[in-house]
């Protein structure tokens, strides 16, 4: 019979604690330095919970983030399974946007049928991109990590310097190229809100069940068991049976399709076309989301719930005069605690001495 | 000709010390995802500094300060904690993009831009002396490399830091050191931004330099010479395309995205076709535990 401290602090739930401490150790810095900047914290604070949580409107905010992050999150878990660094969430999210805008604006069908395609065209986008690093790293030797960033930078220019601008800019929007974007998608195309007074779309239930998708696939089905191998240790795996460049291959498609329905999430559920100015960072935010979650589904969607809340509140912060980058800040503090976990090691073992009865054997 | 030249050697000075310090770091074998992040902390720093001392070399330092306390965090993660050195590096970018803004607004009351700050002294021809550091710098760094015993030192526990440790190097100061180095290198770069070209820091700085430098290094093979010779190319690039901008139809400019595009594509094009030949250093990632001999390069699969 084991207590539920014990239980609490078992060595398997050590990422958990982790995790939940980093975040919260970000969060009490951040708020140190917002102090230290002389500006009114605790006002602050309850600027970013009602901007996250006062009401459907917050609360519809909350969720579109959090959508769009639980997603490039589960983009960069899913690359984790195989032992792959996908860096290039924010190239395939930008793919993934603007094949939703085109799909979304040329297809004249029900909206019924245009949802689903734009989509479906976003997560296609999203999975060439990431595929392409998959490719060159089994094939040519290439290291994801290099690649990737390769391919961001790649991706940015070629849409936001030429396409979004150029051919497939909109018509007749006069001379101020870096505004237009392209042409606004059909009204069939967006994502159908769910609560009136608020943004909140079908946009959260989709990455929730691209979520529950992904811990089956991860956790219950032969393929990803597979790719777990391969991540595990790639000769032992090829020794087994596996074809090990196939399984790199289909895992990266499935982490670029992630980030590309992010990307969607974006142009279908608020922008409504691809804009001339789509800074979004979204892409690099999931690499804190999957590893401040642990790379699993589960933790995933509670980071991107945590940090979608945050990017939601931030945006209140100006009324206490504080610079919405503070929602950057927590997250980047956050992984930098997250990044070291021997930094908490000792304070957990400390705990897991606590929680054990009294001459119980260690 | 000249024109372009000159605009070469205006804007290549931030993506050659910046590649040249993700050199230092790696030949060391320590990877630097970071270097996007010290350079906005030292563009940011430069320019406060130089705006509150009124001395655009004051800033210069300050710039490389703030690239060396943001290195050292990454050495003090990945070294110290033995943290992922690709997570350490993306952790760095991302609170340097959070704490500039924040400290940009804190400081001057704006998001966009710092005051317009005393700007370096140019020559007859419109150089700054960052320009001659740009050129002279990768020169020194590889002869540093190749023919001294530092260097030597640092190439040695980059490719195998268990053999170097037998050999009397104390690996993780000799890391800590170089990437210290590094981060002042990617200040510097950062400072050349916004107190060398701008005169002002804006917040968009350095608006990926930092990959590119990154880009540079592989493209260069982890040399100094080819880092800063890359570096100079992808600049050349950049100076090419803004003055095609200028001089070509309107309509045209808009395909400067695909100029822009190109040296990625370029350094991924060589990195897919010469696969084998361009090879990061041994350890170049990799954790060093002295107690555990399988941290080595062998070990690793």
């Amino acid at each position: 019979m084991t207590s539920w401290r014990e239980r609490l602090l078992a060595p398997g739930r050590e990422p958990v604690w982790g995790s939940s401490l980093a975040v919260l150790v970000a969060v009490a810095a951040s708020f140190l330095v917002v102090a230290a900047s002389g500006k009114d914290a605790a006002l602050g604070f309850a600027y970013l919970v009602e901007g996250a949580f006062g009401g459907p409107g917050p609360l519809g905010e909350t969720a579109l983030k959090s959508g769009v992050l639980v997603l490039t999150g589960l983009s960069v878990a899913t690359a984790f399974t195989v032992g792959l660094f996908n860096i290039g969430a924010e190239g395939q999210l930008i793919w993934g946007a603007l094949a939703a805008a085109v799909v979304g604006h040329a297809l004249d069908v029900p909206a019924l049928l245009l949802v689903p395609a734009s989509l479906f065209a976003a997560g296609g986008a999203g999975a060439l991109w990431g595929l392409l690093a998959g490719a060159l790293k089994v094939y040519r030797g290439v290291h994801e990590v290099i690649s990737t960033i390769l391919l961001n930078w790649i991706a940015i220019h070629l849409v936001h310097g030429w396409l979004v601008p150029g051919p497939l800019g909109a018509s007749g929007s006069g001379t101020s190229v870096s505004i237009a974007g392209t042409e606004a998608i059909r009204p069939a195309a967006w994502l159908p809100r769910l609560l009136p007074g608020s943004r909140l779309d079908l946009g959260l239930p989709i990455a929730l069940a691209c979520a529950t998708l992904a811990w089956f696939v991860l956790t219950r089905a032969r393929i990803g068991f597979e790719w777990r191998a391969v991540g595990a240790g790639a000769g032992a795996a090829e020794a087994c049976g596996i074809p090990i460049r196939r399984r790199i291959c289909q895992a990266m498609a499935l982490s670029g399709a992630f980030a590309g329905l992010a990307g969607a999430l974006l142009v279908l559920g608020t922008e409504h076309r691809y804009p001339g100015v789509f800074r979004t960072g979204y892409g690099f935010d999931g690499i804190a989301v999957a590893l401040i979650g642990g790379a699993t589904s589960p933790g995933v969607v509670a980071a991107g719930v945590v940090f979608g809340a945050v990017r939601a509140g931030a945006t209140r912060l100006q009324l206490a005069g504080i610079h919405p980058s503070f929602a950057e800040l927590i997250q980047g503090i956050a992984v930098l605690l997250v990044a070291a976990p021997r930094l908490f090691a000792p304070l957990l073992v400390r705990l897991r001495t606590y929680a054990r009865p009294p001459g119980a054997p260690p | 000709m000249t024109a372009a030249l000159s605009g070469v050697l205006e804007f290549a000075p931030p993506l050659v010390l910046a590649a040249l310090g993700g050199v230092l770091s790696e030949r060391a074998g320590v990877v630097n995802i970071g270097l996007e992040g010290m350079m906005r902390a030292g563009a940011f720093a430069a320019a406060v500094g130089a705006f509150f001392t009124g001395s655009p070399w004051l800033g210069l330092a300050c710039g490389a300060a703030a690239g060396i306390a943001a290195a050292a965090v990454h050495a003090a993660l990945s070294l110290r904690f033995r943290a992922d050195q690709v997570v350490s590096g993306i952790a760095i970018n991302l609170v340097m993009l959070g704490l500039t803004s924040f400290l940009l607004e804190a400081t001057f009351g704006s998001s966009g831009v710092t005051p317009p700050v005393p700007a370096l002294p140019r020559d007859s021809a419109g150089r700054t002396a960052l320009a001659w550091i740009a050129l002279a710098l990768p020169l020194l760094l590889h002869f540093g490399f190749s023919r001294t015993a530092t260097g030597l030192r640092i190439r040695a526990v980059g490719e195998n830091p268990h053999a170097a440790a037998t050999s009397g190097v104390r690996v993780l100061p000799l890391r800590a050191a170089c990437v210290l180095g590094s981060g002042a290198l990617a200040g510097l770069g950062g400072a050349a931004l916004s107190v060398g070209i701008l005169g002002q820091f804006d917040v968009r700085m350095p608006a990926g330099q930092g990959f590119m430098a990154l880009a540079a290094m592989v493209f260069g093979r982890w040399t100094p010479l080819g880092a800063a010779g890359a570096a100079f190319f992808f600049a050349g690039a950049d100076a090419l395309q803004r003055q095609l901008s200028f001089s070509l139809h309107a309509a045209d400019l808009r395909l400067s995205g695909v100029f822009l595009a190109l040296p990625y594509a370029l350094t991924l094009l060589v990195l897919a076709v010469g696969a084998g030949r361009i090879r990061a250093p041994a350890a170049d990632g990799i954790a060093y535990d002295p107690e555990d001999p399988t941290t080595t390069p062998e070990s690793r699969t």
